[in-house]
């Protein structure tokens, strides 16, 4: 399984453009102090004295695993770690940095809706960490290069630049694709198929009363059309879209694509805008464990949210890649994942660094994954409980997965490209808009967007 | 001159602490808002660049914006208009009419503008839910069973939905300003009204209308400041802005641009002209409704 | 007026009383039923909040109180909001007061100046000023950490409590001068006479004078600092320092990617409500006499 996994994403860097920071070595070695002090094994209270200030968001995994690596963490090397957590970590951390203590280790991704990494990136106040690649993890012999799955680096998420600089390090991923109950569908003892292609997803409206789609908030299909993008164009489409290319944004393979969502949204299950907000969100995501809607995209979790929910009888949570575009395409599930950084006000950037390496040791991931959040660590989901094991098992189902996210450009006022990229979809559901509108919306944007980037 | 100079002293004393705090906490912020809205800023860099009248050029074309002004000026016009109509009704029937239960009602009639905007948004996502919520269920019982109506979904209702919710809440606070004012009307106007056989509501227009009229005007001054805030914190609590920005309102849009868009600058741009319009609106409200003052 | 048509005036006269009737009795159900559904719907279990939220609760879970009050810090941030809410009252009372009362009632040099300028400063919003306040306490911290090692301004519930008062006072200094501009002269005149002094005469005569309204503003301010959260949000920002209410309740709310709490919320939104309620039963009757508006100067 691991390796399908490996040689899926290996497969998706080798097209992509990017090839640079896959583990090879071109940045310098030996030029930080901490990666050098790393090359002997760390001896205890190497780093005695000093204080690490760690942030972490609480999300479903809890904020218990983060105190027992920082505890760990401590114990190996004597520093001592100041560790915060919070569900909100933006409210916390944001007026502490604007106020000029800054934290050393930060775990907060992108994507998240007060973009705070986002606006950082654009300020360029997160440190280059490449380095971190030809360090050594701590007490271990193998450099963090060596251990990361290659693929999660030198995309658009980890070198937001589009150069070979690495300022966001993976962390927890997991594959984004298409929820659904198992009990509708054949292999549950329903009686539809899985749809393989989006022709047939679409045939499926014929067979049910049920609407065929659902999504917690727009904002959720970011991710959703990262995976459609490759399905209608490749890999190297992908990554130019990713950059605002226009020519790629204007061609036909992008209109196909637009149809397919102009074709989604007539589908939704018609009460889907009027939630998809943060207060109200799980009222759609409750729409799938009801049979109200067939398919919802999200991320693994929705499980541990929704674990309290009322549902349908025989409910079981199935999980599939995108369906393809044409019979015999590749279908593609985009591979979310978690960032770490360092801000570039960071007063101990040396021993950030160390703790960074520290966070891809077996020592560290094994606590990770006992709260059910996934390293990208080669062999780590041969680790995981049965249930994530089916979750995660995606890639090995034949899909291929999507890796990145827009290119961070100079703050341009008067944008909200989520928005146009995203929420443009309540707006087609509800009737407001025409798909059509939607993509030459997208397009304007970004030109915009193009003429923003550094 | 003893004594003139105690009562400067007094004067003195009591007049500056209340005008330092105001002059740090409300002035110099103020002076910021506007100083910084001739810069370039992200909000953690120390590299502000000055780009003079830049940012308020670009706002002039800024669609998003003027959507968020054609929803702030719908509120302001339209909460007003309910909210003032509806509380002077029933401030009007709570002090003329001989009622049971009179002071229930008062008290009943102010507890939602006692409530934390989170609880009211609480409340709201519970009644406008377009498949289980208790409007949709009520009107359910006349509609049969069409599709449902989806009053946070649809563009072209949820602005209106967000404003009953405004309605409901200020209802109360103004009403009882109004009784206020009202109850100090002396009753015997209204007697020698009843016995010319005037009716209740010639007797509204004629008496308590004119006589509360500067309560009304500075109850506008109000309107507009306040509906300029708690639009915004109930798209906040409520909508986030969305469907697809169909609810963006003033200092929504402020927020975003200044802080989820690293474009302070702009955003303060944006807060320099709410302040500018709220103050003019209110100048020019101020100026049309001047009447004559009339004493009783 | 002969007495046929005296009847047939108070057939009509009934039939408006009960159309009145009705019409209040409406508001008064759209009022009750959605608070009293907020206590309903703190006692409901986790799983009773998906799907249709007006089903009636299952039984009476207080536990959600407990966990609100202890695992979620409920509790402290109560303390804290108390705190932050009477200090908040108290300066701006001994701020507030005086102030209106020279304002009102003496004219000196730049007197219009001043009023003007609160007048003014009713529509300072504090939603755009709050980041530059913000900024101001971050300078002012570097420059005391400089010179002493420790900070001040940030993370201080006292600080807040000064911000809530001083961002309040043009509406407070406002609402008293309009009160204190109606009582008549002679109460002072008589006192001078007396030969009371200037702060003597402020003290024993106007202030116990101006009562009903001084019970107005403290309701109204008590609600604003009680459900005040963009300042305390961004003052108060160490998670295990200090919180407000109201934070720490969004905190509860605003999750995303994690499991909401939704009987711990409710639990939380009734613990908002009840300080409010119960003051507000408790004044209500004073309420209405301390409104007296004046008109907008300057």
């Amino acid at each position: 399984m691991k390796k399908a996994l490996s040689t899926m994403l290996a497969l998706t860097m080798a097209i992509s453009m990017f090839t640079a920071c896959g583990g090879g070595g071109t940045t310098s070695t030996g030029t930080s102090s901490s990666g050098s002090t790393n090359t002997s094994t760390a001896a205890e209270g190497d780093y005695a004295g000093q204080t690490l200030k760690v942030a972490a968001i609480e999300t479903a995994y809890g904020s218990e695993m983060w105190q027992k690596v920082c505890d760990a963490f401590e114990a190996k090397t004597g520093a001592t770690v100041e560790l915060t957590t919070d569900k909100n970590l933006e409210d916390v951390i944001d007026p502490q940095m604007k106020a000029g203590n800054f934290y050393d280790v930060i775990h907060l991704a992108t994507g998240r809706e007060k973009a705070l990494p986002e606006t950082m990136l654009k300020e360029n106040a997160i440190a280059d960490i490449s380095d971190v690649m030809d360090m050594k993890v701590l007490g271990e012999d193998v450099t963090v290069g060596e251990k990361i799955i290659s693929g999660f680096t030198g995309n658009l998420t980890t070198n937001p630049y589009n150069d070979d600089k690495i300022y966001m390090m993976p962390m927890f991923y997991g594959p984004c694709g298409l929820f659904y109950n198992k009990a509708n569908f054949t292999e549950g003892g329903g009686s539809l198929t899985l749809p393989t292609t989006w022709d047939e997803f679409f045939a499926l409206a014929d067979q049910t009363d049920i609407p065929l789609f659902t999504y917690p908030t727009a904002g959720y299909l970011d991710a959703f059309i990262y995976a459609m993008m490759p399905e209608v164009g490749g890999q190297e489409f992908f990554n130019k879209a990713l950059q605002y290319d226009e020519a790629t944004w204007a061609s036909e393979d992008m209109g196909k694509m637009f149809d397919v969502l102009g074709k989604l949204a007539a589908n939704t299950e018609k009460s889907t805008p009027s939630n998809g907000n943060a207060d109200n969100f799980t009222k759609n995501q409750q729409l799938i464990l009801d049979n109200k809607a067939l398919f919802m995209p999200n991320g693994n979790w929705v499980i541990g949210e929704m674990a309290d929910a009322p549902r349908a009888e025989n409910f079981e949570w199935g999980f599939m890649a995108l369906p393809a575009m044409e019979v015999n395409g590749d279908r593609y599930s985009y591979t979310f994942f978690e960032q770490c950084w360092v801000p570039a006000g960071s007063q101990n950037q040396d021993l950030a660094k160390v703790f960074i390496s520290y966070l891809y040791s077996d020592e560290a991931a094994g606590i990770f994954a006992e709260s059910g959040a996934v390293q990208p660590i080669a062999g780590m989901t041969d680790k995981l409980s049965d249930d994530n094991k089916v979750y995660y098992s995606v890639y090995d189902n034949g899909a291929k997965a999507a890796i990145g996210t827009f290119a961070t450009t100079a703050p341009v006022e008067g944008m909200n490209f989520k928005q146009i990229f995203c929420f443009t979809m309540d707006s087609v559901v509800n009737g407001t808009k025409t798909a059509e509108q939607w993509w030459q919306d997208v397009q304007d944007a970004c030109k915009t967007m193009a003429e923003a980037m550094q | 001159m003893q004594k003139n100079k105690a009562r400067s002293r007094f004067i003195v004393a009591c007049v500056a602490p209340a005008t330092i705090l105001a002059f740090i906490f409300l002035v110099i912020p103020t002076f910021n808002v506007f100083r910084m809205s001739l810069f370039r800023w992200g909000g953690y860099s120390p590299n502000q660049q000055f780009v003079g009248l830049d940012n308020f050029i670009t706002l002039m074309k800024d669609e998003n914006f003027f959507r968020s002004c054609r929803n702030s000026i719908l509120l302001i016009v339209l909460v007003t208009a309910v909210t003032l109509f509806f509380s002077l009704l029933f401030a009007s029937i709570l002090t003329r009419e001989k009622l049971k239960g009179q002071n229930f009602f008062r008290v009943i009639f102010y507890i939602p503008n006692i409530l934390s905007v989170v609880v009211i948004s609480a409340i709201f996502s519970a009644i406008y839910d377009a498949n289980n919520g208790l409007l949709n269920s009520i009107l359910g019982l006349f509609r049969g069973d069409k599709d449902p109506i989806y009053w946070m979904g649809d563009q072209k209702l949820v602005i209106y939905s967000l404003a009953i919710a405004m309605v409901w809440q200020a209802i109360g606070y103004y009403m009882v300003m109004y009784m206020a004012s009202m109850s100090s009307i002396p009753e015997s106007l209204y007697e020698s009204a009843n016995l010319e056989g005037a009716s209740r509501i010639t007797q509204f227009f004629s008496i308590t209308l004119p006589l509360i009229w500067t309560n009304i005007r500075t109850t506008l001054t109000f309107f507009i400041i306040s509906n300029i805030n708690m639009s915004f914190l109930f798209v906040k609590a409520m909508t986030n802005g969305g469907p697809d920005g169909a609810t963006e309102v003033f200092l929504s849009y402020m927020y975003k641009q200044a802080y989820t868009n690293s474009t302070y600058g702009y955003g303060m741009a944006i807060g320099v002209v709410v302040f500018t319009f709220s103050f003019a609106l209110a100048a020019i409200v101020n100026k049309v409704t001047k009447r004559d003052p009339l004493e009783f | 007026m002969n007495t046929k048509q005296k009847t047939a005036g108070e057939k009509s006269d009934t039939l408006i009383k009960a159309i009145i009737y009705i019409v209040l009795c409406m508001l008064a159900v759209a009022i009750i039923i959605p608070v009293a559904w907020v206590f309903m719907a703190s006692v409901k279990q986790n799983s009773e909040f998906y799907g249709n939220p007006f089903t009636l609760p299952q039984g009476i879970h207080l536990q959600n109180f407990v966990d609100a009050w202890t695992k979620a810090r409920m509790g402290d941030y109560f303390m804290t909001s108390v705190m932050v809410t009477a200090v908040a009252l108290a300066i701006l009372l001994l701020v507030a007061l005086p102030a209106a009362y020279v304002l009102s009632r003496y004219k000196f040099f730049g007197s219009k100046l001043i009023n003007g300028g609160f007048m003014a400063g009713l529509f300072i919003n504090v939603n755009y000023i709050v980041v530059p306040i913000f900024l101001m306490f971050v300078s002012g911290d570097r420059i005391l950490n400089n010179l002493f090692g420790h900070s001040f301004f940030l993370n201080n519930p006292f600080v807040v409590s000064v911000v809530l008062a001083s961002t309040t006072l043009p509406f407070t200094i406002y609402l008293l001068s309009g009160y204190l501009a109606t009582l008549p002269k002679d109460y002072e005149e008589a006192a001078y006479v007396d030969g009371a002094g200037y702060f003597t005469t402020m003290v024993r005569i106007i202030l116990p004078m101006a009562k009903p309204s001084i019970i107005t503003v403290i309701l109204f301010e008590f609600l604003a600092y009680w459900n005040e959260y963009i300042i305390s949000m961004t003052m108060l920002t160490d998670p295990n320092g200090a919180r407000t209410l109201p934070v720490g309740l969004l905190n509860l709310m605003k999750a995303q990617n994690a499991k909401a709490e939704y009987g711990q919320m409710y639990a939380g939104l009734v613990l908002v409500m009840v300080p409010t309620l119960i003051l507000y039963m408790c004044v209500q009757k004073k309420l209405t006499q301390g409104m007296t508006l004046g008109g907008l100067k300057g």
